[in-house]
């Protein structure tokens, strides 16, 4: 009963979303308001009826009812709750369902928002965001429904993968996408200037939330995926370079790149194509995200062509909406050209065009090792696999790259600085970093490109702190504030600048991670007896014995391992898990988890009788990574609190400088 | 002056630019590992000797020797028409067993048993239990052939 009322309420959403599609054009066309309002309400209701599509999903996975296909295939009667609720985006239809709520949901809220602030764009953002809708509905109408029905339903369901019983699966994707989806907003207001040939600064200053929202959900969602990869794939590492974790990294990229380089347009009135550019990019690298992580087309190129309509009809819509934003593009570039130029390569603006260099290499790094595979083996007879070792290389530089500009990112002023104070302002921080390097290499590090990060860290670190005691000493000698309010004073007077502060120290901490765990990883393979004891770093461990343990859908074998490390003694269990429903068994890490390193330990098989394989990893600096990306959720938060002021300020310059005819 | 900074901002542009296109293309070029089945990397033969390689198939059916008390194991690759004897020593994927799909990465010697550096069993997301009939493990192994190749 419920999957029909879904089934149903999709179909209709699915006509009021081409409803909001035409509507607002004919409006625009024959100057008629009330058409625009009807494309309003359609939205709202599209919105309203594909939640009860979604929640139509979730009482048939809740109710167990196996005559639903889609429910069949993803959940069992003895999946627990929580994970039945969360199995409507265990499969690619109810995903792209999934995916369509939130669009249709973000839509609304955006209508209801920017309505009345942004009267001109409305028509044209109603229109957009309704035809991606309506593309993402049809598809789930058409070609990849979760409504079908068994006529022989079976008793029990064929529950939900393993690997994906875990809560950092059942975050992953719900940020991931509301990341994605959240970036067709900016996207359908920049085709929307682009559109209504108003191409001021107004699409960034009225999506400027958006932005920072969805790359704050999209950040949050990859450091999920990582999280979940680390603890339960069970193979010491966090990040395998593979094509469905690419997929989510690019729109990342482009995104940080449009971050950084929309401050140039809002100060400098420059790069305006470029931003155009980079947003039309990331929300087509998140429809390409989407398509390339839910189609199948990722795990065999044979398993898309075995569903063509399906894989046909994904290209189409790929190419619809990049030759129509891309010739938009094109098609206006003559009204963006802008009168101001680069003036000196000492400037603000000049390390941002090199911040987005290496950004946009690193996309393309990225797309060129998750593609040619996929071209190679539908274009020729073999296949190709691009390794780690690609991204590595590649990427240990650009990083490098991109840490050396943040450092000196905040020694710049805008328009340029002579090359003699800058030479002076830079001395002290890169002292203190090239101190740093060679400290490290004397000390603990014993590779090039730790040393280099350690003293990069340093170096950043430096000139941001100068940057902001420079602030202080302002504020307090204009004031005559005491230190502590005048540093909460600068912070919050431009959340945004400091917020971006907080990020950095964020992604520093991350990189210190990277470069910890990927460099000074050690992996121990072993046989063990009930007895044994082994020495890795720090730690010994013995291994004590084997036990049986019960959850409630699975049961396993544990293996009860003593610890004595510098801080204390504790015990790990690490478990091979067999799920009810399931033969085969998964692997269940224990880990211990400290500031300078983790130690990770893996069961393998039964050797013989009385002894077992184990996989043992010490992982210096793991935790930094998630406490780093811990820091960049506060900064981002605290950016998002920037209130209108500064906004305003800004768009006041904006419209002063349009009606002098910029 | 202002000419000569513009060129100094175009010419670093170029350098950096360079300095990456080249890093990206020779890490491209050399980390490329082809994927063949048993057949294909017999027929390649001699071509293939020394490059490290991506042989896949199915664990051949009693196969699978361990050797007591280590983590040694040996078995065959299998594409139904030609095997490659492989060596490895590790701790296997949870996925790993006779019958069962596998990929074998490691450098290409002709005529001698194929060294194992990693051993992958592919994880699916949506791997579905094979129900236990002659026709369903029948269709499963066909299927899973299909998706190695």
């Amino acid at each position: 009963m419920w999957i029909e009322i879904a089934h149903f309420a999709t179909i209709v959403a699915l006509l009021l979303t081409l409803l909001q599609t035409s509507a607002p054009v004919v409006g625009v066309n024959m100057q008629r308001p009330v058409w625009i309002r009807v494309g309003r309400q359609a939205s709202f209701m599209a919105a309203g009826l594909l939640t009860l599509a979604i929640m139509g999903v979730v009482i048939s996975f809740l109710n167990h009812d196996f005559s639903v296909k889609y429910v069949a295939e993803h959940a069992s009667r003895s999946l627990p709750m929580f994970y039945l609720t969360t199995a409507l985006w265990g499969g690619h239809e109810g995903s792209l369902l999934f995916w369509a709520w939130l669009m249709a949901l973000f839509t609304a809220i955006a209508v209801g928002w920017h309505w009345s602030t942004h009267a001109r764009s409305i028509p044209w953002v109603l229109s957009i965001l309704g035809a991606v809708t309506s593309g993402f509905l049809i598809l789930v109408l058409f070609l990849s429904s979760p409504f079908e029905r068994l006529t022989d339903p079976p008793f029990d369901g064929q529950d939900l993968n393993p690997l994906l019983q875990d809560p950092g699966m059942v975050f992953h994707p719900p940020f991931l996408y509301m990341g994605y989806v959240g970036f067709a907003i900016p996207f359908a207001f920049a085709v929307a200037a682009l559109i209504n040939g108003r191409i001021t600064d107004e699409w960034i200053l009225a999506t400027r939330r958006w932005t920072l929202f969805s790359w704050a959900m999209l950040t949050t969602g990859i450091i999920f995926g990582a999280y979940w990869a680390y603890y339960e794939l069970g193979w010491g590492g966090y990040w395998a370079w593979d094509p469905v974790e690419n997929a989510s990294f690019m729109p990342w990229l482009i995104a940080t790149a449009f971050l950084h380089s929309v401050m140039v347009q809002e100060r400098r009135r420059m790069f305006k194509i470029w931003n155009l550019f980079l947003i039309i990019t990331t929300f087509a690298l998140s429809l390409l995200g989407t398509f390339l992580v839910r189609s199948g087309v990722l795990s065999s190129v044979h398993a898309f062509a075995s569903d063509p309509g399906r894989g046909v009809y994904i290209l189409m819509f790929m190419a619809v909406v990049l030759l129509f934003s891309f010739g938009l593009l094109v098609f206006r570039a003559d009204r963006l050209r802008t009168e101001v130029r680069l003036e000196s390569p000492f400037s603000m603006e000049a390390a941002f065009l090199f911040n987005n260099l290496f950004l946009v290499i690193a996309g393309l790094t990225v797309l060129l090792g998750t593609l040619y595979p996929l071209a190679v083996e539908t274009f020729g007879s073999s296949k190709v696999t691009v390794g780690a070792p690609y991204y590595n290389k590649v990427f240990i530089p650009i990083m490098l790259g991109i840490l050396l500009l943040m450092g000196v990112g905040p020694l710049l002023v805008w328009r340029g600085v002579q090359m003699k104070s800058l030479l002076q302002s830079l001395t002290k921080p890169a002292m203190v970093g090239l101190a740093g390097a060679g400290l490290s290499l004397l000390v603990v590090v014993n590779h090039p490109y730790g040393a280099i990060t350690v003293g990069l860290v340093l170096f950043v670190i430096h000139a941001h702190m100068t940057d902001v005691w420079h602030g202080i000493k302002k504020r307090m000698s204009n004031t005559g504030e005491g230190m502590t309010v005048a540093l909460m004073g600068l912070f919050t007077r431009n959340k945004r600048r400091y917020g971006g502060f907080i990020v950095h120290f964020g992604i520093l901490m991350m990189a210190m991670g990277f470069v910890g765990s990927g460099l000074f990883q050690e992996e121990k393979n072993l046989v063990l007896a009930q007895g044994d004891h082994v020495v890795i770093g720090r730690w010994k461990l013995v291994f004590e014995k084997i036990i049986d343990v019960e959850g409630k859908n699975w049961k396993a074998q544990e293996a009860v391992i003593q610890v004595e490390g510098p801080a204390g003694a504790f015990t790990l269990h690490p478990q091979k898990r067999v799920y009810q429903d399931h033969q085969m068994p998964t692997t269940e890490a224990a880990i211990f988890s400290g500031i300078r390193e983790d130690l990770y330990v893996v069961l393998g098989d039964a050797v013989t009788e009385t002894t077992w394989a184990f996989r043992i990893y010490r992982n210096p600096l793991v935790s930094w990574i998630w406490n780093g990306s811990g820091i960049m959720a506060l900064g981002i938060l605290f950016a998002l609190l920037q209130g209108r002021r500064l906004s305003r300020k800004i768009a006041e310059k904006g419209t002063v400088e349009l009606e002098r005819g910029t | 002056m202002q000419a000569n900074r513009r060129l100094f901002l175009i010419l670093t542009l170029l350098i950096v630019c360079g300095a990456l296109g080249a890093l990206i293309w020779t890490s491209f070029t050399g980390s490329l590992v082809y994927f063949h089945t048993p057949t294909e990397i017999k027929e390649a033969g001699a071509d293939k000797t020394g490059q490290k390689v991506r042989i896949g198939g199915m664990v051949q059916e009693g196969s699978l020797v361990k050797e007591a008390g280590t983590l040694k194991i040996r078995f065959m690759v299998t594409d139904g028409k030609n095997q490659v004897p492989v060596r490895y020593e590790g701790m296997t994927p949870d996925l790993f067993r006779e019958g069962q799909g596998v990929v074998v990465e490691g450098p290409w010697q002709p005529g001698q048993e194929f060294i194992a550096s990693s051993i992958l069993a592919k994880h699916s997301e949506d791997y579905i239990p094979v129900e236990m009939t002659p026709e369903g493990i029948a269709r499963s192994k066909e299927s899973m052939l299909r998706s190695l190749q």
